[in-house]
């Protein structure tokens, strides 16, 4: 028992949704703003909130994340509304990441939505997709993941289909949301068939039940937990639910493609970590860490293939993110039981790095359209003539997504390989040692052009948008100091994982 | 509490920053500073050097001083303790004594330049001081240096260093290529080194020289590990002693490299191409006195090893006698001196590698002095003569000379060897050490001291072939008729290093505290000073000689001091007959077919270009095929796969989004199949 007096001081217990909270509030008190003041479009005002919200969240995970709330330190995990939400290390390091995304798009979409209609629509839709990503990290129940999802995916196809007198943005939004009302279709399902096998959306209800006998619903939960992959493999852009991606993430705002490759990928892995892990037993109907094995490489190898023959930067981004969902994978393909908290916390600090030099590198493509400078790699010759800070940091983020020291990339996927060796599966790690080295060539491309080349045409660049550099360039110093601050990093995000093992 | 050795680092830097101040000016591109950069560099070595004689004089006062600066690596080594890569300073005896050696040769020779470069109206001044400055700083971090990977570093730096000065005038056709040679024929040698260095520290997890009572260097661990009071890593299935031996083998690699012995030794006279003052730093104080004092750094580790101590002896004294032979034919006043050095520098060898440490490193404080006296000398003399440096041009100089000549005069007396001069002393204790450590029980040292034995008259026959030739007879030229003349900053130098050649013998005058009992061997007192581990009586107790003497020690020295004494003189007599006539006329014509064999040094340079052209281009060719063949090909072999079946993928997304529908169904169809039957619940 703890002592009365320490008892007194302890927050209830739903503060410990303070991060989700803060989305969510901030989301709503930008419609609010928007509806006293609905033609007025105040920019300056609008992003400011986004991003204090935001910042917000980012503080309170923070905070949550080192005075121990939910980790063993303390109590261990605090459930909620009948268990159906948690909170733990994983929720809130999942929580950080996510609104350290969304306060850089947002601070980075001040520029980039100058002059648009819509800005507070915008903001607020990114912070519902925000809130919903917290969510999916809390959700400890099949129902909740559902839910969360959902509030994270619908918010994103109205985002992608933002543009809406360009073709491109209007046509990737509807593939989006064709593609993802299918996934959720084969999710929905998926849940439906678990919870006939077993009797519970509860994780660890269902744990327990697909452990123990099934007489005769084997096949049932099997089919379950495969469609179930499916939702996951959907919102982590996972072959062969990636269809939409390239098409999104080339037809999206560039912030907004930012922000789906980074933090809502690893929403998905967010919630597909806990599902799997403390939801589906490794012995329960399907083997799941055989196919989540078969899902690594396949998505790892296309993505890095497909990438490498791209003309345009953020189509290669794309297929490049498509690449590090495969190596986010290992954490699942990897994971033993017991000993599986280590690879699975090395796949969460990658996810993090991959948060900030992802979101940085989309966020330069940003500037990049800003100024009107073309989509390909020709375009961006000589680039780094008249911008040479931007070109540092697209450097920069070249160079850790490719995962050459001394950036952040470096240790992440290091530690996420010797994680796969470590499980004893090394040809995991050389799989993705393989594409690693692949995806140099098309990572160097762009260095290649901005540093190298010459320019073809003359091209002006404008005025110098401070928002979206202090982003581009606050992600790369991000990508910098995750190298020599890696240690609590890694080390945070393995006893995370640790705790949620059963 | 701070202390003068708290100071010690200064040494070092110092000229450092003479060398940054000078690459400042010549990247400035101005004349920002009087005597094109001469100056800071004087200051600074002079600084040193004051520093370094409160070194010595608190080392004499029996301080020493061990201390690791800067750690710039440490990492966990699996089976022994972490592992650390540090800068330290060591102050002991050994090197407070080649401090101030290299400090004082230092300083002598940026005065002396001002005379030979900047009064020469010579142009790239800055370039030059900047290279002089890191020279120096190099040289005397090696000499500090308390571990053998720092050591190695500034080895390294000392190798760069001589590289741009020797090709000081790098638009002329021969410094370039000279200076290529120089560069790559040390680092083969260093190669070795560096993997001697990585051996010392896979074998005993340390390459401190001195270390610590709870942590000895690696010499004390050597000499444990052969006590069986410490295991160290041993590899190759040997045992702890041959293993040693490989190892100092390995490092011995630099040394013969960097030293100048036999093979490695053709580099040297090539450098001379470089502008003389630096040739007199490269001879006396810096480059090739790198290599010794390494050995004599860790002789502790040696010293175990009877195998490599053998092989450092054979060496030696071949080198001795080999370079001293090829030295009696040159026409050119530098090309005599470069291998006379290559020979003095065999002793040293012979010496450390029969025990006598005290006597090599005498003969490294007495060459060092001599040796930059003759090398500054022959700079005076080429002065003098427009850059001419054949001697069958010269003549008659010593009238117009006579600064130049007495000094000179005082160095080749010096190096023939002739008593009372200081190489007569040390070089007279190497052939004594040799002999008695040769007659107690190691014949092997007999044959070196044979070979040392006859190096004497050959060497007092050149040296003085070289003096008569040039300052004696009538004068052959115009230019000798009337030779430019040279100013105090060339005159003051010669003389203090005239004094110095003469008298320097007098710290340690062995043979007569032999004769007469008086403890006159100051030096050895000197080197048995200091860490206990470091100090002469603890190097004679863990090296595998014993002495015996012809009829009684005070026989042997006499005998010994005799025959060296008479054998110079024979050479030098002879030296008299044939050149010290008014008009000296070559006699190389009666050596007959021997004459071309000197000329071209025995071939060495011709039988190494043929290695490197039959043996090694061959070697790199094959190497170079299999590398464009077989691991590009693989290489681009992977990356042609690798589009081409990325632009097939490209080819599934079709951009119509039933398309896609379909295939993700189809997708997860196929995985529920698959899965279902592996699963044992599908079918």
């Amino acid at each position: 028992m703890e002592p009365a007096l320490l008892q007194a001081d302890q927050l209830p217990t739903w503060t410990a949704l303070a991060p989700v909270l803060a989305l969510a509030v901030t989301g709503l008190l930008l419609l609010v703003i928007d509806s006293i003041d609905p033609n007025d479009t105040r920019p300056t005002l609008l992003a400011g909130v986004g991003t204090v919200g935001a910042l917000a969240a980012l503080g309170l995970a923070g905070w949550f994340l080192s005075a121990g709330t939910g980790q063993p330190s303390t109590n261990g995990a605090i459930t909620l509304y009948g268990d159906a939400l948690i909170v733990d290390g994983m929720t809130l390091f999942f929580q950080a990441l996510f609104a350290s995304v969304t306060a850089l798009v947002v601070v980075a979409s001040y520029d980039y939505l100058r002059g648009r209609a819509y800005q507070a629509e915008f903001y607020a839709l990114m912070l519902f997709a925000a809130t919903g990503m917290a969510l999916m990290a809390a959700a400890n129940s099949l129902a909740v993941a559902f839910v969360a999802l959902e509030l994270a995916s619908l918010p994103s196809y109205a985002l992608v289909a933002f543009l809406k007198r360009d073709t491109g943005s209007v046509e990737a939004g509807l593939k989006y949301f064709l593609i993802g009302a299918l996934s959720s279709a084969v999710f929905a399902f998926g849940i439906s068939l678990v919870y006939a096998a077993t009797g519970s959306l509860l994780l660890p209800d269902v744990y327990e039940a697909l452990a123990g006998d099934l007489t005769g619903l084997t096949g049932v939960a099997g089919v379950g937990i495969l469609m179930v992959a499916g939702g996951f493999a959907f919102k982590t852009a996972s072959v062969p639910f990636h269809f939409w991606a390239p098409e999104a993430y080339e037809g999206a705002p560039a912030p907004v493609s930012g922000f789906l490759s980074s933090a809502s990928k690893a929403a998905g892995f967010a919630v597909a970590f806990r599902v799997f892990v403390t939801g589906f037993p490794l012995e329960a109907g399907v083997d799941w860490v055989l196919l989540f094995q078969v899902l690594a490489v396949v998505t790892m190898t296309l993505g890095n293939f497909a990438a490498a023959t791209q003309e345009e930067v953020k189509r290669m981004l794309a297929y490049s993110s498509i690449g590090h969902a495969g190596y986010a994978l290992i954490g699942l393909a990897a994971f033993t039981g017991a000993a599986g908290g280590d690879v699975l916390g090395a796949s969460m600090a990658h996810l993090l790095v991959y948060g900030f030099m992802n979101t940085g590198a989309f966020l330069f493509v940003a500037l990049a359209e800003h100024w009107g400078v073309g989509r390909t790699f020709d375009d961006y010759a000589g680039l780094a003539s008249k911008a040479p800070v931007a070109s540092v940091a697209m450097s920069v983020f070249m160079f850790s997504l490719a995962g050459l020291p001394p950036f952040g990339g470096f240790f992440s996927k290091y530690f996420l390989f010797m994680g796969a060796v470590d499980a004893g599966f090394w040809w995991l790690a050389a799989v993705g040692a393989v594409n690693s080295a692949l995806s140099l060539f098309y990572y160097s491309r762009v260095v290649k052009a901005l540093w190298l080349d010459d320019a073809v045409s003359e091209f002006e660049l404008g005025s110098t948008p401070t928002a979206l550099y202090a982003a581009v360039v606050f992600a790369a110093l991000a990508t910098v100091l995750l190298l020599p601050g890696f240690g609590p990093v890694i080390e945070t995000a393995q006893s995370a994982a640790a705790a949620i093992v059963p | 509490m701070a202390g003068i050795f708290d100071f010690a680092p200064a040494i070092v830097l110092l000229p450092f920053l003479s060398f940054l101040i000078a690459v400042g000016t010549a990247l400035s591109g101005r004349d920002l500073l009087p005597k094109g950069g001469a100056i800071p560099g004087i200051a600074a070595t002079g600084g040193s050097l004051v520093l370094s004689v409160a070194m010595a004089a608190a080392v004499a006062g029996g301080e020493v001083y061990d201390e690791t600066i800067y750690a710039w690596a440490a990492g966990a080594v699996p089976g022994s303790e972490g592992l650390e890569l540090t800068f330290g300073v060591l102050i002991d005896p050994l090197s407070a004594m080649m401090l101030v050696i290299v400090t004082l040769i230092a300083l002598l020779v940026h005065v002396f330049s001002l005379g030979y470069m900047n009064d020469d109206g010579q142009t790239g001044l800055p370039r030059y001081y900047a290279g002089l400055g890191l020279f120096t700083a190099s040289m005397l971090g090696f000499v500090v240096a308390d571990n053998l990977l720092m050591a190695f570093m500034f080895f390294e730096l000392v190798g760069l260093c001589s590289y741009l000065l020797i090709g000081f005038h790098f638009r002329e056709p021969g410094p370039p290529s000279a200076a290529k040679k120089a560069f790559l024929v040390t680092r083969f040698g260093d190669y070795f080194f560096l993997v001697g260095v990585v051996a010392v520290f896979a074998t005993f997890g340390t390459a401190q020289f001195v270390g610590t009572e709870s942590a000895p260097g690696f010499p004390v661990l050597a000499e444990q590990a052969l006590h069986g009071e410490f295991t160290a890593n041993t590899f190759l299935g040997l045992g702890p002693q041959a293993w040693f031996t490989v190892v100092g083998l390995l490092v011995l690699g630099g040394v013969i490299g960097k030293s100048a012995q036999f093979p490695l030794h053709t580099w040297l006279p090539d450098a001379m191409e470089g502008p003389t003052p630096v040739s007199a730093l490269i001879h006396a104080a810096t480059m090739v006195a790198a290599g010794v004092y390494l050995v004599a750094r860790m002789y502790g580790f040696y010293a175990v090893s009877p195998t490599a101590l053998g092989v450092i002896a054979l060496v030696g004294g071949f080198t001795a006698l080999f370079a001293g032979t090829m030295g009696v034919v040159k026409r050119e006043l530098k090309q005599v001196l470069a291998y006379s050095t290559i020979s003095q520098y065999g002793y040293m060898m012979l010496a450390l590698g029969a025990g006598g440490y005290v006597a090599a490193t005498f003969h490294l404080l007495t060459h060092a002095f001599f040796k930059a006296l003759l090398f500054l000398g022959a700079g005076s003399v080429i002065l003098a003569m427009h850059h001419n440096e054949n001697m069958w041009d010269m003549g008659g100089l010593k009238d117009k000379m006579p600064v130049t000549y007495y000094s000179f005069l005082a160095g080749s007396l010096a190096l023939a060897g002739i008593f009372p001069f200081a190489g007569f002393w040390s070089k007279d204790e190497i052939l004594f050490e040799t002999l008695v450590h040769g007659l107690g029980g190691s014949p092997l040292l007999l044959l070196g001291y044979a070979f040392g034995l006859l190096a004497v008259p050959v060497t007092a026959f050149y040296t003085f072939r070289m003096v008569y030739l040039t300052f004696h007879g009538e004068p052959r030229t115009e230019q000798a008729e009337s030779p430019e003349p040279v100013r105090w900053n060339v005159k003051g130098p010669l003389a203090v290093l005239g004094v110095l050649a003469t008298v320097a013998g007098a710290v340690n005058l062995a043979p007569v505290a032999v004769l007469t009992g008086a403890h006159v061997d100051f030096l050895h007192s000197w080197l048995d000073g200091g860490f206990s581990a470091l100090t002469v009586h603890h190097y004679e107790e863990i090296d595998p000689y014993a002495s015996a003497y012809l009829g009684g020690e005070v026989t042997t020295v006499l005998l010994g001091a005799a025959v060296s004494l008479g054998l110079a003189l024979l050479g030098l007599g002879l030296a008299y007959r044939l050149y010290a006539v008014p008009e000296p006329v070559e006699h190389t014509d009666k050596l007959g077919s021997v004459k071309g064999l000197l000329y071209d040094n025995y071939y060495q340079d011709e039988y190494q270009v043929y290695l490197a052209n039959r043996v090694v281009l061959p070697l790199a060719r094959a190497a170079d095929t299999f590398d464009q063949g077989v691991i590009d090909g693989a290489v681009n072999a992977v990356s042609s796969v690798s589009l081409f079946s990325g632009s097939r993928i490209r080819r599934i997304q079709t951009g119509v989004v039933s398309n896609y529908a379909a295939l993700v169904t189809l997708g997860l169809t196929a995985l529920l199949v698959v899965f279902g039957v592996l699963g044992g619940w599908l079918l």
